[in-house]
């Protein structure tokens, strides 16, 4: 069932902390595939992901702004896959700014804060939800420096 | 937990709801009745408990610092907490406490694994160097959901609140709300008990800081005591040296004060003079106190020794003359120190003696040399100048004491320190009487700065002590009728001095009751002591007796006698307004012939009663022929001072040196100087010439350098008629009347004053003496002094 707007179920999922896979494609349509830590619940129609370090994914984002999130929902057994279209990013703000404690916050207990940084709070406008009844599986394109295989 | 509320709840979410509003509510009032921190956080903590049923929360508050923030309340950890620190920036507290805004975290386990696995990633890419070190925050080691609230008070940071939960997703929007409205009682509470921690510890602070002022104002205050005792000592010890009497900035006070520097350098007898009350006592102790004498000062009153003397000589049976005894044991007393004789003039002969043989040889009589006296200061006062012996002075000690003296001034003499000296003596006698006076009121001043003070400092003191003793206020005020206190004759206060003279003073006095003036005057006399004095006493009387049965209009009224406190003989008589003839020739110069001789017929008609009573004026003078307004009479003369006259042919004990020419030596008879001549009127007939041709001619009968030789020229030297040293004419029958009254012979003269009035009273003048004229000379000369 494909929804254009995020259900309440599919928000402990967004904050299960399971990283999630994001996938992309160039301008010339080479797909990119990457591991996200968390996609932000905005409101029903938006979610934020964070702009850190992948590089390959936010200049192809840049280039074409749809791209597709798998989330695992290992309590539900099930997937949930978005279809987002970039829309803005932000560099201040509430969203930027919750972001960002988050991310601090993790980054300073375990010694990352000179590397997990929030550069921006890119937003992305829901363009369908579907949940899939079994547990999907991604991996990381190698092009990605900063992405990592799970 | 995440769910929004819906419109239509279930019982059982509003049963949860309600019970969470009485949770809160019962937080509330607790939080809020302790300002006891360990109370807030227990209060806080186990609030946690009931709302949630978990057992994991934590209160941290700012540290001094502002980097760090300390756990001051844990529970439900297996280790507490408390006591760790988060840095500020440091986690999910640290991140709250640096962006002061609440932050809620509900995989907290899985971020770290994700954190963890990309910090490897990144160490095995050989970016080490930009990882740091991994940093544990105190708090549940498998937190999944945390929930961290700064507690901020006016936006400014106090500290952090934290729950925790192993469990993924614990804390929703609703579980976030409660802990915010916990979290803001937290703050306020802590806050509130921060302040009653702050103040409590100002108060302890200030107590302590009391305290220690205390200490320290008890300690200075100590220490002040200290130096005022030292302070008062230095004063006392300073004003020993100035003590009342010697108080204020006179010339004459400091000349005295010069005199007493001087004396105590020097260890010779002191003869100290001044009049009754003047301060001769705190002079002798001033000069004792400077000196540097370590012994004592020994007060001896002559007065007393004398009457001692007396009983001693009539007790035959006494084995030691007691008088002596007493002498001697009072040098003994003033041995390395001072013996002050207290009117030295009191002792008799016999006294004088002995005390001269102590000083000169410097043992105690009687003792047979057996025990030599240390070395004494002797100071001796008196009220009369001993370097003028009398009868019954002991000449070598009068000798020994006048060769060294001080005048100890009287208190008119140094009217500039009246007000130094009421100040001392009013403050010092309130402190005695345990009265507070600041000052006496400036008419009572100014009545004290003018009035005469015959008493001398010791009338003032009498005055003033009376007049604190009396008042009633802070402010002291004497009036006329405390100043009468001070110093009287009979019924009379003296007023104000008129003139001094060898014979003594006059003043002007008022009755006490009529308030009529009167002239006063005190007469010193030369017999101190003994059946002496006791003769003068009578003498004196019957004398004035006499004086005073005279009625003649041109002889001055006598109102009454008698003999003051200080021992001197006084008379009252009338107050007369005009001058005297000295003072009328001595303003205006020679007067003319006719208006002398109304002088000299009014002079002969006092003369000429008191001769025929046997008493002799003996000091006719220009001074003492009063011109006066009578009614409508002017030119009045009254004729004044029978206060030295003397019954005819007697040379016994007078009121003056038997041994010495009495009167005024340009105007003395020669049967004065001539001893082998009784003296009868024509004495008072040659002075009454001698008057005449001084007021005619302005100059005495004969120019003499010195009393003896003036003396020797009434003896000896025939006068130049007044004729030939005035430019005024003078009738050469007046002439002749005079040249007649200054023969050196009493025979010679006219026989008795009538006859003298009468030989003048056929004087003619070209123009006659009128009361016309009279009025118009005094109204033209001197108005003010004939009101």
């Amino acid at each position: 069932m494909r929804l254009t707007r995020l259900p309440p179920e599919i928000r402990p999922v967004l904050e299960n902390g399971i990283p999630a896979a994001m996938v992309t494609c160039s301008a010339d349509g080479t797909p990119n595939t990457t591991i996200i830590s968390q996609v932000y619940y905005v409101d029903e129609t938006h979610a934020a992901l964070s702009f850190q370090f992948f590089s390959k994914t936010i200049r192809n984002v840049r280039e074409n702004p749809r791209a597709f999130v798998c989330l695992a929902d290992l309590s539900g057994h099930a997937s949930w896959v978005l279809q987002l279209e970039f829309q803005r990013s932000e560099t201040e703000g509430v969203i930027f700014d919750t972001m960002e404690m988050h991310i601090e916050a993790i980054a300073s207990m375990t010694g990352m804060s000179g590397i997990f940084k929030l550069r921006a709070a890119d937003i992305y406008r829901v363009l369908s939800v579907e949940k899939l009844p079994y547990p999907m599986w991604t991996g990381a394109s190698s092009d990605d420096q900063s992405s990592t295989s799970a | 937990m995440t769910n929004p509320p819906q419109a239509h709840e279930d019982p059982s979410e509003l049963v949860r709801k309600t019970t969470e509003f009485q949770i809160l509510q019962r937080v509330s009032a607790d939080i809020n009745s302790t300002l006891d921190l360990d109370e807030i956080c227990d209060v806080a903590l186990r609030t946690m408990d009931e709302l949630f049923e978990f057992h994991h929360a934590n209160i941290l508050l700012l540290e001094p610092d502002g980097q760090t923030l300390k756990v001051v309340a844990s529970r439900g950890y297996e280790n507490q907490a408390t006591g760790g620190r988060v840095q500020i920036g440091t986690g999910v507290i640290g991140v709250v406490a640096q962006k002061r805004k609440m932050l809620r975290v509900n995989n907290l386990g899985q971020q770290r694994a994700y954190a963890a696995a990309q910090r490897r990633e990144t160490m095995k890419s050989g970016l080490q160097a930009s990882v740091g070190e991994a940093v544990p925050v105190p708090g549940l080691a498998n937190a999944e959901s945390q929930i961290a609230i700064p507690l901020l008070i006016r936006d400014e940071l106090i500290g952090v609140f934290s729950i925790e939960s192993p469990v993924p997703l614990t804390f929703g929007d609703h579980e976030r709300d409660l802990v915010s409205i916990v979290a803001n009682q937290i703050a306020s509470a802590i806050h509130n008990a921060r302040l009653y921690e702050d103040r409590r510890r100002a108060a302890a602070a200030l107590q302590e800081a009391n305290a220690s002022l205390e200490a320290r104002v008890a300690e200075r205050t100590a220490a002040l005591e200290r130096e005022l005792r030292v302070a008062q000592a230095l004063l006392s010890e300073a004003r020993s040296r100035v003590e009342g009497p010697l108080l204020g900035d006179s010339t004459a006070v400091r000349a005295l004060r010069d005199a007493i520097a001087r004396q105590a350098l020097s260890t010779d007898p002191l003869l100290l003079i001044g009049p009754p009350g003047s301060g001769k006592e705190a002079v002798a102790h001033a000069v004792h106190g400077t000196s540097g004498r370590t012994g004592a000062f020994i007060f001896v009153s002559c007065s007393e020794l004398q009457t001692q003397h007396r009983h001693a000589a009539a007790d035959a049976t006494a084995s030691r003359r007691p008088d002596t005894f007493l002498l001697a044991s009072k040098l003994e007393l003033a041995s390395s120190g001072t013996v002050f004789l207290d009117a030295v003039h009191e002792l008799s002969t016999e006294l004088q003696r002995s005390l001269y043989e102590m000083m000169v040889s410097n043992d105690p009589p009687g003792t047979a040399r057996e025990s030599r006296l240390g070395d004494v200061r002797v100071i001796a006062s008196t009220t009369r100048d001993l370097r003028e012996p009398v009868a019954g002075d002991f000449l070598p000690l009068i000798r020994l004491l006048a060769s060294n003296r001080v005048n100890v001034p009287r208190l008119v003499d140094r009217r500039d320190d009246i007000l130094a000296l009421v100040d001392y003596f009013v403050r010092r006698h309130a402190r005695q009487i345990g009265k507070v006076i600041d000052g006496v009121s400036p008419d009572s001043m100014r009545r004290l700065e003018v009035y005469a003070w015959p008493g001398n400092i010791r009338e003032l003191r009498t005055v003033l002590e009376r007049a604190v003793l009396l008042s009633r206020s802070t402010v002291l005020e004497i009036d006329d009728e405390l100043l009468d206190e001070g110093f009287a004759v009979g019924s009379y206060r003296l007023v104000s001095l008129l003139g001094s003279g060898g014979m003594g003073e006059v003043w002007l006095a008022k009755h006490r009751l009529l308030a009529r003036p009167a002239a006063v005057k005190l007469i010193r006399h030369d017999v101190t002591s003994g059946a002496a004095r006791e003769q003068l006493v009578r003498r004196f009387q019957r004398e004035a007796q006499v004086t005073a049965s005279l009625r003649s209009p041109h002889t001055v009224q006598l109102y009454d006698f008698g003999v003051n406190d200080g021992g001197s003989f006084y008379y009252v008589m009338e107050f007369l307004d005009g001058l005297d003839l000295h003072r009328i020739v001595t303003r205006f110069g020679p007067q003319p012939a006719e208006r002398v001789v109304m002088f000299l017929r009014q002079a002969c008609r006092s003369l000429a009663e008191a001769h025929e009573h046997g008493l002799v004026h003996r000091d006719i003078k220009p001074a003492n022929l009063f011109v006066t307004r009578l009614g409508t009479e002017y030119d009045h003369l009254k004729v004044l001072d029978f206060g030295v006259v003397k019954e005819s042919g007697d040379d016994a004990t007078s009121l003056t040196n038997p041994d010495m020419a009495q009167g005024t030596p340009a105007f003395m008879a020669p049967e004065f100087v001539l001893a082998d001549r009784l003296i009868d009127g024509r004495a008072d007939l040659y002075s009454l010439a001698c008057t005449a041709c001084w007021v005619l001619t302005a100059q005495t009968l004969f120019e003499a350098s010195t009393p003896a030789q003036m003396l020797l020229h009434h003896a000896q030297t025939r006068p130049l008629p007044p004729s030939q040293r005035s430019e005024l004419p003078i009738p050469k029958q007046l002439e002749a009347i005079l040249m007649k009254c200054l023969e050196k012979d009493p025979a010679n003269r006219p026989h008795s004053a009538l006859e003298l009035e009468s030989e003048l009273t056929g004087v003619r003048f070209a123009e006659a003496w009128t009361m016309k004229r009279a009025r118009e000379w005094w109204e033209a000369h001197s108005p003010d002094d004939v009101r």
